[in-house]
């Protein structure tokens, strides 16, 4: 009966069943096919059964056969595209991780990241991935757009494509933003409550927009479970929508363009014609895209453990305590600082300076042009660009108009976020403004820095002679903290003797003083004290700010 | 090597070296994760010291040393040790802590030693009792509270007088007084919490609009509104301390102070903290 056995037979029939299974799983490819693939190597079949994949595979249907290889340039994409997408994909995996261990109730919510970051193996690393991914992904839409503003590549058919990148521009800023708010600590708080109250801002149906977003007049429990439900759910599915919407264009009807030079014939022939040789999608594009993936992955990983970058966690909300200099998420600080504008204003300066007095502040309110209007009016901008700029030419030289306006919107939109930081425009009085540096409401500064050793007990008073070392008994010195102390003591000096400044900058006759008490076991209580005469009135005022620090606390 | 084989081969480097960073991370998670603990429990605490020094402060004192008659030490040794079996209460001492700072208490615990003045004994400060806290700060507090543990003094459960009481009579001869040691008394009966730090009754500093209590008590007793008994600026001073519902002075409604200094003082330490008093002008 063994004899009827035939081993070669066996070990051939094994093969073709290994051999069929792995096409069924494949879409189309036999074994020897995926050797081929993997090692560079032409078709092993005809027909091309690395095409087949394209049409019996559900996920490969979605992706193109092959793009023209001026098209895969480097310098021409940058990959941006790709990486906004990857982006995309490592928040889902990361998001959906994270939805484990979140509860969205604000008595609950804080508690639940503490959670995450105390109790949970690679809890940090999964929250800081998920952060660092939303910034990418911010970064990347609006790299990928100026990219495909600069070489010309939304025009002709390819204008709706434009568009759904817009919304999508639109959909990753509302994703972040409303991610944002999620671990309801300080700064989430008073970001989203910046960013809703601009939505305030619009005429009739601002409030009620403001109170859909927030649940009540405040952002409570009920605005906490809106923006979780939009930021898990409703973006999410549009935004699956769109980037299927847009990246189906690209892949099926028009292609990712080729660089203007070679499109307009601005080159050899012979260029033009490697240019328009195709490179097909198995297995070179796939092989690349594999790489970006593990590059990126790589990347990010690196950045949030060796590279100890890290999403900031403040102290838990509190709806009756504003921190000083809250700011909007920094994709919106080109928004705060439109709001530091006032368009009224300037009109009745100009007005003024020809002798003729207008009143349009009651005509003209600040907030509702600035915060409604001007934006609604940019994005239309960005909306017409295909449909405005007619000129059929692509290349950079042969578009100075359009090149010239993109740059300067570019920059426009650059100084506006400058203009957004707190520490523009914004006249905090100097007592107020040197002990938030030294030693803000929120994050690290320099004196919770220093090292709780160098912190020694003592009443240290400022003077015109700043000290070398205010430690001297300690073996080491306290150099931190001597520091620290000198630049408290030169902001105040100068505060106090350069006249020069403008007034809510001046101290005259200033008395400044640094405490440190020992409070308690392994906690230390730091006063800083500055009382200075008003400048106007010549009254004595005081500003003072107590810290406890505690020997454990981390920022060292 | 053609351009996928390289892609490939770079490719499995990083997805290697990628995989050895999150092994690198995953083996020091165990410590990461302690060291963000002892952190959060750093941070409880120094939350924890701000929100006593704006809430609690006023009456068990900056450092938690209580109000004489008014409210117990918590920077006491007792507290941490036989308070939970006197009460009755159960769970943990922070658990303890939680429960009272939320719910507040109607009645003294202990009339005898801090009867109080008013009703409840203490308020209640969780919002879900119509406090003004929410259940995160009241763990904050007693965070910082649970951390006098090791350091606590024993600070006695009654005052022990040095000689008999002075009591209510404030027609009595006093001895003569040591502004010096009145001074201290000030301190340490917690007379400062609501008279210079606070301003929870009359400052005795001197301020922009009226001068210093030893000033005004010169003069108090013969303004027409006075409702009490004194004749002499010292009768005032000591009417004050030990029976300060005899008169209001204008501009508080109700007599926080408790009414126990009588029994609290020697007749020496009234005289001693009347001449200091007498001292701020």
């Amino acid at each position: 009966m063994l004899k009827s056995l035939n081993f070669q037979d066996m070990r051939k029939k094994a093969l073709i069943a290994l051999d069929q299974r792995t096409r069924a799983i494949t879409a189309g490819l036999g074994l020897d096919e995926l050797r081929a693939v993997v090692r560079g190597d032409p078709p092993t079949e005809k027909p091309n059964p690395r095409y087949k994949v394209h049409t019996t595979s559900f996920l490969f249907h979605i992706r193109p056969r092959y793009y023209e290889k001026g098209s895969t340039i480097f310098a021409h994409t940058f990959r941006l595209g790709f990486f906004t997408s990857f982006f995309f994909f490592v928040e889902v995996l990361t998001g959906l991780i994270l939805m484990i261990y979140y509860t969205p109730s604000p008595s609950e919510a804080y508690g639940s990241i503490l959670e995450l970051m105390s109790n949970v193996p690679y809890g940090q690393v999964l929250r800081d991935l998920h952060r660092l991914g939303a910034e990418g992904m911010v970064i990347f839409t609006v790299l990928h757009m100026l990219r495909t503003f600069l070489t010309g590549s939304y025009k002709k058919d390819r204008s709706f494509t434009w568009l759904t990148g817009l919304a999508l521009l639109g959909i990753t800023l509302f994703l972040s933003f409303s991610g944002y708010l999620l671990p309801w600590d300080q700064l989430a708080y008073w970001a989203v409550t910046i960013g809703t109250s601009m939505a305030e801002a619009a005429p009739l149906f601002g409030e009620q927009v403001n109170l859909i977003l927030r649940g009540a007049p405040d952002i409570g429990a009920g605005g906490l479970l809106r923006f979780y439900l939009i930021h898990v759910v409703l973006f999410p599915l549009l935004a699956i929508l769109i980037i299927s919407v847009h990246y189906y264009k690209v892949s099926r009807e028009h292609g990712i363009s080729l660089p203007g030079k070679i499109e307009e014939g601005l080159v050899s022939p012979e260029v033009k014609k490697e240019a328009k040789q195709r490179i097909d999608f198995i297995p070179d594009l796939l092989t690349h895209e594999v790489f970006l993936t593990a590059l990126g992955l790589f990347v990010m990983v690196a950045m949030v453990t060796v590279g100890n970058w890290h999403a900031e966690l403040e102290h838990v909300a509190n709806p009756q305590v504003t921190p000083l200099d809250t700011k909007a998420p920094w994709y919106f600080w080109w928004l705060q600082g439109m709001l530091k504008i006032d368009p009224a204003a300037i009109i009745e300066g100009l007005f003024s300076r020809i002798g003729l007095h207008v009143e349009l502040s009651a005509l003209l309110n600040s907030k509702q042009i600035m915060g409604i209007v001007v934006p609604t009016i940019l994005v239309l901008l960005l909306v017409a660009v295909p449909y405005v700029d007619r000129n059929p030419h692509r290349t950079l030289f042969k578009r100075p108009l359009a090149v010239a306006l993109g740059l300067l919107f570019t920059l426009a939109i650059i100084v506006l976020s400058y203009m957004g930081l707190p520490q523009y425009g914004i006249q905090t009085p100097a007592a107020t403004r040197i002990i938030q540096d030294l030693a803000p409401e929120e994050g690290i500064g320099p004196i919770r820095a220093v090292p709780y050793d160098q912190l020694r007990v003592g009443v240290y008073e400022v003077s015109d002679t700043i000290p070398k070392n205010l430690c001297p008994d300690l073996n080491t010195g306290c150099p931190e903290f001597t520091r620290v102390f000198a630049e408290f003591s030169e902001r105040v000096n100068e505060a106090a003797t350069n006249e020069h400044l403008q007034p809510y900058q001046r101290m005259p006759n200033a008395n400044a003083v640094l405490l440190v008490e020992d409070w308690q076991t392994d906690l230390r209580k730091v006063t800083l004290r500055i009382v200075w005469d008003d400048v106007t009135s010549g009254e004595s005022k005081t500003y003072e700010r107590h810290l406890f620090i505690h020997r454990n606390h981390g920022a060292e | 090597m053609s351009r996928v084989q390289l892609e490939i081969t770079l490719g499995i480097l990083l997805v290697l070296a990628t995989g050895t960073l999150l092994i690198y991370q995953g083996l020091n998670e165990e410590q990461r994760m302690a060291g963000f603990l002892e952190r959060q429990e750093a941070q409880a605490i120094e939350v924890g010291a701000e929100l006593f020094d704006i809430n609690c402060k006023g009456c068990h004192g900056p450092q938690g040393e209580g109000t004489p008659g008014l409210c117990p030490p918590l920077n006491d040794k007792y507290f941490f040790t036989d308070r939970m079996t006197d009460v009755g209460a159960s769970g943990s001492v922070e658990d303890h802590i939680v429960a009272t700072v939320s719910s507040g208490r109607l009645a003294s615990t202990r009339p005898e030693l801090y009867p109080g003045n008013v009703k409840p004994a203490m308020p209640a400060w969780s919002e879900a009792y119509g406090g003004p806290l929410r259940a995160d700060q009241i763990r904050y507090i007693a965070a910082y509270v649970m951390n006098w543990e090791s350091t606590a003094p024993e600070r006695g459960q009654a005052p022990v007088l040095a000689g008999p009481a002075v009591g209510t009579d404030i027609m009595q001869e006093l001895p003569a007084g040591d502004a010096a040691k009145g001074q201290s008394l000030a301190t340490s009966q917690g007379c400062v919490g609501c008279h210079v730090a606070g301003n929870t009754g009359p400052a005795w500093m001197p301020t922009a609009d009226q001068p210093g209590i030893g000033d005004r008590a010169a003069t108090r007793f013969s303004e027409p509104d006075y409702t009490g008994n004194a004749t002499t600026p010292e009768q005032y001073l000591l009417e004050s301390i030990v029976e300060p519902q005899i008169h209001i002075v204008t501009g508080f409604d109700t007599v926080q102070m408790p009414a126990t200094y009588g029994q609290l003082l020697t007749a020496q330490d009234a005289s001693d903290l009347i001449a200091y008093l007498l001292t701020l002008k």
